[in-house]
C-alpha cells in the first residue's frame, strides 16, 4: 500500500529526492516549482518512510502528512448563493485541499429550504462519482434533521457539516453553520481539523473494505502508465484525478479508444477497468477487483 | 445598530446576530439602521424580520469628493468617481474630460465651476430601501421565498416562509412588531 506525503522545500538537490522515490518504487503525483520553492506530492511504499525522511532532512525540507491524498471529495451546499458561498463552502474546500484531497464544489438546483429541499437524480449521480461527499448545511437543527434524508440516498460515504453543535447524527460535525467571513480564527480552524479527522475515518472505513477485495492494480500505478503513453499537455491542470478505486481522466472523445489500449503489466486497461463518461468532467475509470479481472503480472 | 433575535436555538440566534450585523455592514447601510428584530421559527418555517430605519447620511456633493485645481478637479474619494464622471459628461459633454485616473479636466467658465461644486453626486436616500431589501434577502434563509410585507412608515417588516403565509402569521407578526417598536 502506498503512503502519500507532501514535500516542501527548496530546489537544492531536490532531484535527488525524486530519484530516490523512483528507486524505491514510488511515484511523484504532483510537482510544482515556484521560483525557489518546491512542492511535491510523493507516493511511496509505507515501509520506506524512514529512508525518505532521512533524505528530506538532508535537503533541509519538510515532510507533511496528507491524510486525504488520493481522493476526490465533493462538497455539496444547498445553493451557490450568498448564504453558503463563498463562506463556509470555499473554506472547507480549501482546507480539504490542503490535506491532500482534490475537491469539487457543487450547489444543488433545488436544495434550499426545509420541506421543499430536493436532489435530482443527476445531481446524485454526479456526487457519487467522487470518493466521498461533504454536505454543508445551515444553522437550524430542524432543517438539518429534515435535509439529512436527502443525503441518505447517496451510495458513497458522506458526512454532514452544520451549525448546531449537539446534533445526534451519524458523521456529523457541528459548530460551523452559516458564515459571513473567512474561517481563520483558531476555534474555526480546530473545527475544520475535526471535520478532516471525521472524513479521514469515513474514508479509512472504505479503504478497509477495499483491502478485503483488492483492486487489479493501484490507481497510482495506472496513472503512471497513462502518463507514459499520454503525457499531460502544457498548461493542463490535473488531467488525471486519482480516486480510491479508479481515476477521472480528462480526455476528449478522440482519445477514448487509445486510452483503453494502454498496457498495464500484462493486461490492457480495457481488461481491468470499466470506463464510463462522467456527467461532470472527462471519463471515469473504475478498476475491477483482482478477483474479477485477475492480476496484471 | 442594535439587533434582537428571537428563537429557540441558542446557536442559531448567536449566528444570526452576526449575520445581520455583517450583511448590513457589507452593503453599507448599517449606520442608517437603528434596530433590527428577527424572529426565527424553523419548526413551522416562519421568519419575521423588522428593520427600523434611522438617520441617513447627507448627500455627497462634488465639493465633498474633489479638490479644486486650475481648470481641473482632483478626485479625493474614488468610490464616487464613476457617478461623478457620468453626471458631468451628461451635463457638459466633451467640455469635461478625464485626464488621468484621479484628474478631471474642465473647459468651463468660472461661474459654472463654482456652481458645479454644489451638485449632488450621490444621495444615499435614493437607493436606501433597495439596499436594505438586498440585505434582508441575504439574511433570511434562502428557502423562505414566500414573502409578505407589513406596511409601516418607519419600518420594513417582512414575513418569509417556504409555505403559504397564513393570516394568523400576519396578525402575529403585526403584534410582535408593535411590541418591539414600543421598546425601541
Amino acid at each position: 500500500m502506498y503512503k502519500i506525503m507532501m514535500f516542501e522545500g527548496g530546489v537544492y538537490k531536490y532531484t535527488e529526492l525524486k530519484e530516490l522515490i523512483e528507486d524505491i518504487g514510488g511515484l511523484i503525483l504532483q510537482e510544482s516549482i515556484m521560483q525557489t520553492e518546491t512542492m511535491l506530492h510523493l507516493a511511496f511504499p509505507g515501509e520506506e518512510e524512514r529512508e525518505i525522511r532521512n533524505k528530506v532532512k538532508e535537503l533541509g525540507g519538510k515532510l507533511h502528512d496528507l491524510p486525504l491524498a488520493g481522493t476526490e471529495i465533493m462538497i455539496v451546499v444547498p445553493s451557490l448563493g450568498k448564504h453558503h458561498s463563498v463562506n463556509p463552502l470555499c473554506d472547507i474546500a480549501e482546507f480539504l485541499r490542503r490535506k491532500g484531497a482534490i475537491t469539487n464544489v457543487m450547489g444543488l438546483a433545488r436544495g434550499v429550504g426545509k420541506r421543499i429541499a430536493q436532489m435530482t437524480a443527476q445531481e446524485k449521480e454526479i456526487i457519487e462519482e467522487c470518493d466521498a461527499a461533504v454536505f454543508v448545511f445551515g444553522d437550524f437543527k430542524e432543517c438539518i434533521e429534515e435535509k439529512v434524508k436527502l443525503c441518505e440516498i447517496i451510495e458513497i460515504p458522506y458526512m454532514v457539516v452544520g451549525g448546531p453543535p449537539d446534533l445526534e447524527l451519524e458523521h456529523y460535525v457541528g459548530g460551523i453553520g452559516r458564515k459571513t467571513d473567512r474561517m481563520r480564527r483558531k476555534g474555526e480552524i480546530d473545527k475544520l481539523e475535526e471535520m478532516t479527522v471525521e472524513l479521514g475515518e469515513i474514508l479509512a472505513e472504505k479503504m478497509m473494505e477495499m483491502e478485503e477485495d483488492p483492486l487489479a492494480a493501484s490507481p497510482l500505478f495506472i496513472k503512471e502508465m497513462i502518463e507514459m503513453i499520454m503525457p499531460p499537455k502544457a498548461g493542463e491542470e490535473l488531467p488525471l484525478v486519482i480516486h480510491l478505486d479508479g481515476l477521472r481522466v480528462k480526455i476528449g472523445e478522440e482519445d477514448e479508444e487509445r486510452i483503453m489500449d494502454i498496457e498495464v503489466g500484462e493486461k490492457k486497461l480495457s481488461e481491468i477497468c470499466e470506463m464510463k463518461k462522467s456527467l461532470y468532467e472527462g471519463y471515469l475509470l473504475k478498476i475491477l477487483p483482482e478477483a474479477v479481472s485477475g492480476g496484471v503480472f | 445598530m442594535e439587533v434582537n433575535i428571537e428563537g429557540e436555538d441558542e446557536f442559531a440566534n448567536k449566528s444570526y446576530e452576526k449575520i445581520c450585523q455583517d450583511a448590513f455592514r457589507n452593503i453599507g447601510v448599517r449606520t442608517s439602521i437603528d434596530h433590527t428584530y428577527l424572529y426565527c421559527n424553523p419548526m413551522e418555517h416562519v421568519f419575521i424580520i423588522s428593520v427600523k430605519i434611522g438617520r441617513v447620511s447627507s448627500p455627497v456633493k462634488v465639493g465633498d469628493m474633489t479638490q479644486r485645481g486650475k481648470d481641473k478637479l482632483k478626485i479625493t474619494d474614488e468610490k464616487y468617481a464613476p457617478r461623478l464622471l457620468a453626471m458631468l459628461w451628461d451635463k457638459y459633454g466633451k467640455r469635461v474630460q478625464q485626464v488621468s485616473r484621479l484628474e478631471i479636466g474642465l473647459k468651463l467658465e468660472e461661474e459654472e465651476i463654482e456652481a458645479l461644486r454644489d451638485l449632488i453626486v450621490y444621495d444615499p436616500r435614493d437607493d436606501l430601501i433597495p439596499r436594505i431589501l438586498d440585505g434582508i434577502d441575504r439574511i433570511l434563509p434562502e428557502g423562505a421565498r414566500v414573502r409578505s410585507t407589513i406596511p409601516s412608515t418607519s419600518r420594513i417588516t417582512i414575513i418569509a416562509s417556504e409555505n403559504p403565509i397564513e393570516e394568523d402569521w400576519k396578525k402575529k407578526a403585526e403584534e410582535m412588531v408593535s411590541v418591539v417598536s414600543e421598546h425601541v
